[in-house]
């Protein structure tokens, strides 16, 4: 699969296919990094130009003052903390208890597997917007503070998302690895903390990095357990909040910035994490 | 990974801890409001007036969705829940008739002495059962931008009607086009199938003698010959003197054709003026707003926008809410809000106003425009007049997109209200 | 090993098997039990959201209203004077009645979905609750179309950056921009170049290109909205797909590959013996987050379409937000609920995932 390298021409083909998935991916991203150094006057100018131009002159001019705007935005730059810390202790505590589920799930023997399953999945089915009043309803029973109340129901998508993930992973490893490790006399939890785990580092990397930008991009769940604690809003509600000077003007190029800024973190970490996206299985472990 | 586990409850009980040691002052209110930069901190300016005024008691200020719906959604959640966290809310023109139920009635508050310094018909619209559930604090009515440099420049007079409207926006788009700008049209509005719609049509209709969707005795207008004809008139527009996109457009995309130079007219709410002025803008100084043209009524209407104080009746002080929310509306903060942040006012003196009219001097200008601002139906089809609007700005939309004729989807919309609000059609 | 023996380490494991499945059902029940049962229950129901008029049981009413068909022969129009049918001059077809005067007026308004002509007939679908069948088809046709895009492209990406090239750390990070952006801001991003006029992206090129005028309005025309929303939500979300492929691949041992090259299977023939066979287990479960996600669309179609063309979720939004029906919105739910049910099942049946 791998080796496909033997003559220029597929050589040639696929850089060619590698530049237009790049280009598909990156291009509406790109036109927010542009709508983003745009004045008010230069985004309404027809026809829309591909990099800021002058109105008057039409040469090119930047223009810097939204990402300034976000930057002195101070609920902004609380918001993206607060939502490092949500997104972070959401994905920890999903990838948790969703990896001892799955290893339930995926590799022990027991009854009610099949309805454990899908009541799992069950939790998970109802669109955000059906159990909002319900959930509301419950984070003021329990009167947990708005960063709590956001990480516990985040829950809501992302355990069962990891259990589900993380289980068809151990299904696959080979039970052989299990068995010889207790020959080996390990035990059942020691065989899933020191050769299970590390095998599916993929798959944990993975639905990790699908949790936490899911947990970092949820506005609904964020926008109502804030509402009145502006002090724990997060990043897209941080946005949603952005505002002209006048009510209904809307400051269209400093949402681009922060979108544009809020995108960066992301990258960084799926860049430090990449590695391991792709560093699972050796030939050597699976023959155990 | 269980370490993480405890860190994390441990965080969470001390952040619910904190919260309830704040919870303990004299009296506290607080007040849920709009997010925007100035109109918070204005807000923010006057709760600190009325902590000064009454020692022991402290406003704090909610900042809210500035979307509409979102922030509609966010109290219901609250009003759901009969959350005392929140006692003063501020709320849309159309909402009074809707959330009645949840807000104090301000009569009983001393509200009497000052309803008849404010609009009437705003008044009217958030009284609900002789109740007055909310307070006037700014206004908003449709206006008539124009170009002042280009009717000069084609030898045209401030139109008065639409079909003046229509020819002189006709004739300055072919003069434009010919001298070579392909995206000028003559007239920008607000054609999108949403709430935006509903105001830009009633206007139309209710200029041209058609009613308002439902009277005020709760009896369907709808379908009448002047409403068919006004509908008929505006989806002739489209293509014609304005662009086929405009069937997509909100406030914010008719401003930017708009900014951009590209548009003769536009109809659109009084924020736009401020920010076509600003530097570097190409329209700037070249433009004037007038009272939209009239139909066949012989008077031009503008559907009725702005935001209400109403006092919460789940708050732990509801005397103190109550207070909280005549105070903002009264007229030292509304004055406050017109100088420094271009609020319309509902007081009608402020539009004599010395300061005011100086920081504004459009205002003087919208006296009249607003007085005789027509209020959406919300009042009379409460609790259903989303539903109605939104049937309503549907059949318009279809018109103007050309897949229904004005005829039939009014007929049809007279048959849907019917079966929606159970109501009798109108002779 | 002894018979007792090995009964008692099953014992074990499935002690074991439940202690671990603890936290997960300690959170889930804590956090679903309520709200889940609150919508099953107020689906029966004729509840008003935030309101305190009294709520009464009226059993599977709201689930009628949504549910609702009728089919009625659309009678030719009769001209009163020759009682020959009338003749449309301008088109040359018969000239039927008015689909609203023939639909049912209780206990619902049925309103004209759709006419068809059967054996020299004409007949109309009405539904008591249009909107809602809309944004029932809406929301199928948007799932299907989507899933099955990011599918493809997911596979195809994944196996690109799945093979050895310069730079392709940098590469993976790319490949999830798209999922990166916040939701919300991306359908604000998308709209915008979709603007109904040359200040859009799309209405510039497709002007300069000579396809159009530059002033179509793309998320008003019905016939380019659901492509519209369509093309956002593969963007988005083939990252999703693209990932979850790519951590299946892993598993997929390279010996595999080595023996079929041995044999001389060439990269096509080991695509379909090798790699999707054993890539059907992931794949089925990345198919089934996707779905449940389309199935449940609601920002894009808030943002972009808002009031104009419905999927469930945004329609159940407008129900239970500005119609306040918090019964039926709840019904409204619940079916988006069996239908993401219907869905999975289908999947695991299909793919032949294991559940035991």
């Amino acid at each position: 699969m791998n080796k496909f390298r033997e003559n220029p021409v597929q050589r040639t083909l696929f850089y060619i296919i590698l530049s237009i998935i790049i280009v598909y991916l990156l291009f509406p991203f790109y036109w927010a990094v542009n709508s983003s150094l745009k004045s008010e006057s230069q985004l309404s100018m027809t026809p829309a130009t591909f990099i800021p131009k002058d109105p008057a002159t039409n040469n090119v001019s930047i223009y810097w003052k939204n990402y300034k705007g976000v930057f002195a935005n101070g609920s902004f730059v609380r918001g993206l903390f607060n939502s490092l810390i949500v997104a972070t202790s959401t994905t920890v505590l999903a990838l948790t208890a969703g990896s001892f589920a799955a290893f339930a799930l995926g590799k022990l023997r027991f009854k009610g597997k099949k309805p454990s399953l899908y009541i799992i999945l069950a939790m998970t089915m109802f669109p955000q917007v059906t159990v909002l009043s319900g959930l509301y309803a419950i984070i003021n029973l329990l009167n947990l503070g708005a960063l709590f109340s956001m990480i516990l129901t985040y829950m809501l998508f992302t355990l069962p998302f990891t259990t589900w993930v993380l289980t068809s992973f151990f299904r696959e490893l080979p039970i052989e690895i299990m068995q010889s490790a207790q020959v080996d006399g390990a035990t059942p939890f020691q065989t899933f903390r020191m050769i299970l785990l590390p095998l599916t580092a993929p798959a944990l990397v993975t639905t990790g990095l699908l949790s936490f930008i899911a947990a970092w991009n949820e506005y609904l769940f964020a926008l109502t357990f804030t509402s009145i604690d502006p002090s724990a809003r997060t990043v897209p509600v941080a946005i949603q909040y952005f505002s002209g000077e006048f009510a209904r003007q809307e400051p269209f190029g400093e949402i681009m910035a922060a979108a544009v800024v809020v995108t960066i973190p992301i990258v960084i970490l799926v860049l430090i994490f990449q590695k391991r996206i792709v560093a699972g299985l050796t030939a050597g472990a699976v023959k155990g | 990974m269980k370490k993480g586990l405890t860190v994390l409850l441990v965080v969470g009980l001390l952040f619910t801890i904190s919260l309830n040691i704040f919870a303990q002052d004299d009296i506290e209110l607080t007040i849920a409001g709009g997010a925007v930069g100035e109109e918070l901190q204005l807000t923010q300016k006057a709760a600190e007036i009325f902590e000064e005024k009454h020692p022991g008691v402290s406003v704090e200020v909610l900042s809210t969705p500035d979307l509409a719906n979102d922030r509609l959604g966010l109290y219901l959640q609250f009003l759901e829940a009969e959350s005392p966290n929140v006692d003063v809310y501020q709320v849309d023109v159309i909402w009074p008739g809707d959330l009645a139920q949840h807000f104090l009635d301000l009569y009983e508050y001393g509200a009497e002495e000052v309803a008849d310094e404010h609009f009437q018909a705003i008044v009217e619209n958030n009284t609900v059962d002789g109740k007055l559930v909310a307070m006037p604090w700014f206004t908003d009515a449709g206006l008539l931008y124009y170009r002042q440099d280009l009717l000069d420049k084609y030898d045209l007079e401030l139109p008065e009607t639409w079909e003046e409207l229509e020819r002189a926006a006709k004739t300055i788009q072919t003069g434009e086009r010919a001298a070579g700008n392909q995206d000028f049209w003559g007239f920008v509005w607000q054609g999108n199938a949403y709430e935006g719609l509903t105001c830009d049509a009633l206007e139309w209709i209710h200029s041209n003698g058609g009613g308002t969707i439902v009277n005020s005795d709760k009896e369907i207008t709808i379908y009448n010959e002047k409403a068919v004809a006004a509908v008929e008139m505006a989806g002739n527009w489209v293509g014609h003197i304005s662009p086929p996109g405009v069937t997509g457009m909100a406030e914010e995309d008719a401003r930017k054709v708009w900014e951009a130079g590209n548009a003769a007219f536009m109809r659109n709410w009084p924020y736009a003026y401020s920010l076509g002025n600003q530097e570097g803008k190409v329209i700037a100084g070249k433009y004037d707003v007038a009272p939209l043209p009239a139909g066949d009524s012989g008077n031009g209407s503008a559907t009725l926008g702005g935001w209400n104080l109403a006092a919460s009746k789940y708050s732990d002080n509801p005397k103190w809410a109550a207070k909280l929310a005549l105070f903002m509306a009264g007229e030292e903060v509304q004055k406050l809000r017109a100088t420094e942040g271009s609020f319309n006012p509902t007081i009608k003196d402020l539009y004599e106003d010395e300061d005011v009219l100086k920081a504004n001097p459009f205002f003087g200008k919208l006296y009249d425009v607003f007085t005789n601002a027509v209020a959406r139906p919300s009042t009379q089809t409460a609790p259903q007049y989303n539903q109605t609007s939104e049937l309503f700005f549907q059949a318009v939309h279809n018109v103007l997109t050309g897949e229904e004729d004005a005829d039939s989807a009014l007929a049809y919309l007279e048959l849907d209200l019917q079966d929606l609000l159970d109501y009798p059609i109108a002779d | 090993m002894s018979r007792n023996n090995s009964s008692d380490l099953a014992k074990e494991e499935q002690r074991l098997a439940y202690k671990l499945l603890i936290p997960a059902f300690l959170i889930l029940i804590i956090i679903a039990i309520y709200p889940l049962g609150q919508v099953f229950y107020s689906s029966f129901t004729d509840r008003e959201f935030a309101s305190s008029k009294e709520t009464s049981f009226i059993g599977l009413q709201n689930y009628d209203k949504l549910l609702s068909l009728t089919i009625k022969k659309l009678p030719a129009e009769i001209d009163e004077e020759t009682g020959q049918k009338i003749i449309n001059p301008d088109t040359g077809k018969v000239e039927y009645e008015n689909p609203i005067r023939v639909l049912p007026r209780k206990p619902y308004l049925y309103r004209p979905l759709q006419e068809f002509n059967l054996f020299g007939n004409r007949y109309v679908i009405g539904s008591a609750d249009t909107d809602f069948i809309k944004s029932l088809y809406n929301t199928l046709v948007f799932t299907i179309v989507s899933v099955l895009l990011e599918t493809i492209l997911g596979l195809g990406i994944a196996l690109v950056v799945n093979s050895e090239f310069k730079g392709r750390g940098m590469m993976r990070a790319v490949m999830l921009v798209p999922w990166a952006v916040i939701t919300v801001v991306s359908a604000r991003m998308w709209e915008w170049m979709f603007e109904p006029s040359r200040i859009g992206l799309f209405n510039m090129l497709f002007e300069k290109i000579g396809l159009t005028e530059g002033n179509t309005a793309f998320l008003s025309m019905s016939e380019y909205q659901l492509p519209s929303l369509i093309a956002v939500d593969v963007w988005k979300t083939t990252p999703f797909m693209a990932l979850l492929i790519l951590a299946g691949l892993q598993l997929i041992p390279n010996e595999l590959y080595e023996a079929a090259e041995v044999d001389g299977a060439n990269k096509v023939k080991q695509f379909f013996n090798i790699t999707l066979p054993l890539l059907k287990p992931s794949l089925a479960v990345a198919l089934i987050f996707r779905t449940l996600d389309a199935l449940r669309v609601f920002d894009v179609f808030q943002v972009m379409l808002a009031q104009k063309r419905y999927s469930m979720a945004s329609y159940n939004y407008f129900q239970l937000i500005s119609g306040r029906n918090m019964g039926m919105a709840s019904a409204i739910g619940v079916i988006i609920f069996i239908l993401i049910f219907v869905f999975a099942l289908l999947y695991i049946k299909v793919l032949g995932v294991e559940t035991e």
